[in-house]
């Protein structure tokens, strides 16, 4: 069933900006490093040993906040498409399972947070490169600064969806998306159990792949527990 | 006789509030079986527990002899719909919106030139949806609920927002994959003469209670016959006919006969004659489907 629903979904995003967006995100994180080291790179350059390593630094200080905005946008726009002339009855009149139809959508929007992780990667690497950092290029750390953020991500994507499909109002997920992207935004002071603080890859054991264990486990419950109730409710 | 749809006792509450209450439909095999009521009486509602959209309060359904609850899937398989207003996907083209129901449904594409062919969308096929008008968004959704060829059509109100030919279109269509398909058609409406000359069965659904539930044939019988009398004084007459135990009416300034049969109306004019009235006319009176409809619903109103 998978398969058919999958084509279907990405039928329905066709001229909705999704492919935009993707790009935007991570070209706009690495553009906010080509500003500023455009404009003091000889600074920048005398700030560490580690050219490279302040370098991805520098790009992942926006990464998180572009990444959960990004979630708030993707996801209200999935749920737009069904929401507009609600079309969440035609849908679901189709010989179709609830959980594969919220499965379908919860794929999609992962399919493309991880395409715009890879392309942060490479705007990152590319600019990397052309700011002439130095021969030694931490691929490992490269990686792990696109993708990490993502796997860290999934409870704020989940928490979204179920919000954008379940209301109406697409106000309320959008109230929740601001809330959330200020939550990042201010995480350094915040506790390690926000969920909103996990993208930013901090904790108090310093060891960024925590973030990215407590992403996976609170985000598979978190989808579980959306993916229950929109199949328990009456459809819309 | 075999029943594509069968429900039993069929409730829904919101709150408080009780939307259908005890429904037992029974739709036959083959039939186009109009659904009737007044705004609010329940037809949505109903519908969108036969389709799994929403979930009865109590009751069963079974569509197909299956148990909706327990294979909702294998059923919807078999069965076309459209619910209230058309739903669509203003940024695609018709062609896009059907083919997004199509790899669903897992259909050859061909059936989607069928289809729009069928409701006469072939020319605006490639136009976006966001320019349609309300029509030929109705017509489109007729389209999707026809793509897999279903046994079984849940349309409510499939009419709404066609100009007179373009209903006269749908109803012709649905006559005849009625007739010539062997399918069974549900199609609810709140006029009955919007479906009277395509339903072959009627259900009447009033407050959420199914009032009225057989034959268009015998929905027919009901209409009950009078006779018009126009006598010389009326008043008079009435009163000559009242006391000889007969049913009349006298409304104005003429005498109606209730129930006439042949031999009855003779017996009146008979009478009015031998009273020294002059009859001028007799006329028989039919009340339309429309005027029973209205009198069901109305009655039901009163209580
Ligand atoms: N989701 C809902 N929540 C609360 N009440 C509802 C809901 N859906 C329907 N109702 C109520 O149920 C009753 C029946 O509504 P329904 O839409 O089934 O009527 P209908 O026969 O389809 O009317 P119409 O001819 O206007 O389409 C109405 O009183 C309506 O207010
Ligand atoms: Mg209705």
């Amino acid at each position: 069933m998978m398969g058919p629903l999958l084509r279907t979904e990405f039928l329905k995003i066709k001229r909705k900006g999704f492919w935009l967006l993707t790009f935007l995100g991570p070209f706009g994180v690495v553009a906010l490093q080509m500003v500023n080291y455009g404009v003091r790179k000889d600074y920048l350059f005398q700030q560490s040993d580690d050219r490279w390593a302040y370098y991805l630094h520098n790009v992942h200080d926006f990464t998180p906040l572009a990444l959960v905005l990004g979630i708030v946008i993707l996801t209200s726009l999935m749920a737009s498409i069904e929401n507009e002339t609600n079309a969440w009855k035609q849908l679901m009149s189709l010989p179709v399972s609830k959980y594969s139809v919220y499965l379908s959508k919860f794929t999609v929007l992962s399919f493309f947070l991880l395409a715009a992780s890879f392309l942060l990667m490479v705007f990152t690497l590319l600019y990397g490169i052309f700011l002439d950092l130095g021969p030694d290029i931490p691929y490992a750390d490269l990686a792990r600064y696109s993708f990490y953020p993502f796997f860290a991500s999934l409870p704020v994507l989940a928490l979204q969806l179920w919000a954008a499909v379940i209301f109406r109002n697409q106000g309320i997920p959008v109230a929740l998306g601001v809330f959330g992207v200020i939550l990042t935004y201010s995480s350094y002071s915040l506790p390690d159990w926000l969920i909103w603080k996990w993208p930013t890859l901090m904790n108090g054991w310093n060891e960024p792949v925590l973030n990215v264990l407590w992403g996976l486990l609170a985000g598979c419950a978190l989808y579980v527990f959306g993916m229950i109730d929109f199949a328990r409710r009456d459809v819309k | 006789m075999e029943f594509i749809i069968e429900t039993s006792g069929l409730t829904k509450k919101f709150g408080k509030d009780t939307a259908v209450s005890g429904l037992n439909m029974k739709v036959p095999k083959g039939e186009v079986y109009g659904f009737l009521g007044p705004n609010g009486a329940g037809k949505t509602t109903t519908i969108r527990m036969l389709l799994g959209l929403m979930k009865p309060t109590s009751g069963t359904i079974h569509i197909f002899q299956k148990d909706l609850q327990k294979e909702r899937i294998s059923i919807l398989k078999r069965v076309g719909s459209l619910v209230e207003q058309p739903s669509y996907y203003p940024h695609l083209t018709g062609y896009e919106n059907l083919e997004a129901i199509r790899k669903i449904l897992g259909v050859p594409e061909k059936r989607i030139a069928a289809v729009l062919e069928l409701v006469g969308l072939s020319d605006a096929a490639h136009k976006k949806v966001k320019g349609y008008s309300l029509g030929m968004k109705q017509r489109l959704g007729i389209a999707a609920s026809l793509l897999h060829d279903p046994e079984l059509l849940i349309l409510d109100e499939p009419t709404n927002g066609l100009d007179p030919s373009g209903m006269k279109e749908v109803r012709n269509l649905l006559k005849r994959l009625a007739e010539e398909e062997g399918k069974t058609i549900v199609i609810s409406s709140h006029l009955l003469s919007e479906i009277d000359q395509v339903a072959t069965t009627v259900g009447v659904l009033l407050k959420g209670k199914l009032i009225f539930q057989d034959s268009i044939a015998a929905m027919r019988k009901q209409a009950q016959q009078k006779i018009k009398l126009r006598v010389s004084d009326g008043e008079e007459a009435w009163r000559t006919l009242l006391s000889r135990g007969m049913k009349v009416d006298f409304k104005e300034g003429a005498v109606f006969l209730e129930n006439a049969s042949d031999e009855k109306a003779a017996e009146a004019v008979a009478v009015l004659v031998e009273n020294g009235f002059a009859v001028y006319r007799v006329e028989e009176q039919k009340s339309s489907l429309e005027e029973i409809f209205l009198q069901m619903t109305k009655g039901e109103r009163d209580k």
